[in-house]
């Protein structure tokens, strides 16, 4: 017997939504909470190499969803919720060389873009952000400030940070904070 | 963010980001060794000055355990490699 409903809340439900810093400067920030959908980590088994290519065939064919972070180490997301079949589905794919961590219930996407998104995010990582050096779908762990978190480049003006869902409305509060010169427009509902 | 070091998955990356084990030049003892190498390989450590092989773990990135030899002095970084063996891992 239940003796309450569980309801599920997203992360940053509760976080600060709206315009605030400077007025338009013409490079203003625009932060969005991404739809919670799914996050599995995927771990190469031992000896194992060259799995890119199957790990594309488990993600859901966008251009960013597959993130790699180390070696044998990526993450594969969308704003798509997976079933439990579906993912065992996935991993019977992967045949034994790597296996599948369900975190979707575990880690936050945030949305970031504008024109000066790389000085913002530069004042939290040490991580060399440059277009040439960081193209499109290139993924880093590191730190932003204190909080641990994957900084993915999705377009040649936005970024994508996915971060333990604990922290979350932490790194969303301190990504306005850094923005505010520029001045940002936050979105924390989905 | 002064000190950098160059993960060789993830590029250079300010020390912040790594947890120091300290030496990688010592060897477990046998699990039949006498307690005197034990308790020298679990409390005894020697303080060099100069080059120095170290474990550093890059728990802030790819979360993998480096092997870095630098300058206890000057801090100068000489090398850092993965301390896996070459083919280990994925």
């Amino acid at each position: 017997m239940v003796d309450f409903a569980l309801v599920h809340r997203p992360a940053l439900a509760g976080a600060k939504s709206g315009s605030f810093g400077a007025p338009a400067t013409g490079n203003r920030i625009t932060l969005a909470a991404l739809p919670e959908g799914h996050v599995l980590q995927v771990l190469g088994s031992k000896g194992s190499a060259g799995l890119e290519d199957l790990i594309r065939q488990i993600a859901d064919g966008n251009q960013t969803a597959a993130r790699a972070y180390g070696p044998g180490q990526w993450f594969v997301v969308g704003d798509a919720t997976l079933s439990p079949t579906e993912i065992a589905g996935k991993a019977a794919l992967l045949s034994g060389k790597a296996s599948i961590a369900e975190q979707s219930h575990g880690r936050i996407r945030i949305g970031m873009s504008g024109g000066s998104v790389e000085a913002v995010l530069a004042k939290g990582t040490a991580v060399d952000l440059d277009r040439a050096k960081f193209p499109v779908g290139r993924s880093a762990m590191t730190l932003i400030g204190h909080i641990s978190a994957l900084i993915t480049r999705t377009g040649d003006e936005s970024f994508e940070v996915m971060v333990l869902r604990g922290f979350a409305e932490s790194l969303w509060d301190e990504l306005i904070q850094m923005s505010l010169e520029f001045g940002v427009d936050a979105r924390a509902t989905v | 963010m002064a000190s950098l070091i160059a993960c060789p998955h993830c590029g250079p990356r300010p020390k912040e980001e790594f947890t120091v084990r300290g030496d990688a030049g010592i060897t477990r003892p046998a699990p039949d060794a006498r307690e005197d190498a034990w308790y020298a390989y679990v409390y005894l450590r020697d303080n060099p000055r100069g080059r120095h092989k170290e474990h550093w773990h890059h728990t802030s990135g790819c979360r993998r355990w480096l092997i870095v030899e630098r300058d206890t002095v000057t801090h100068a970084v000489y090398a850092v490699t993965d301390a896996a063996a070459q083919g280990e891992t994925a």
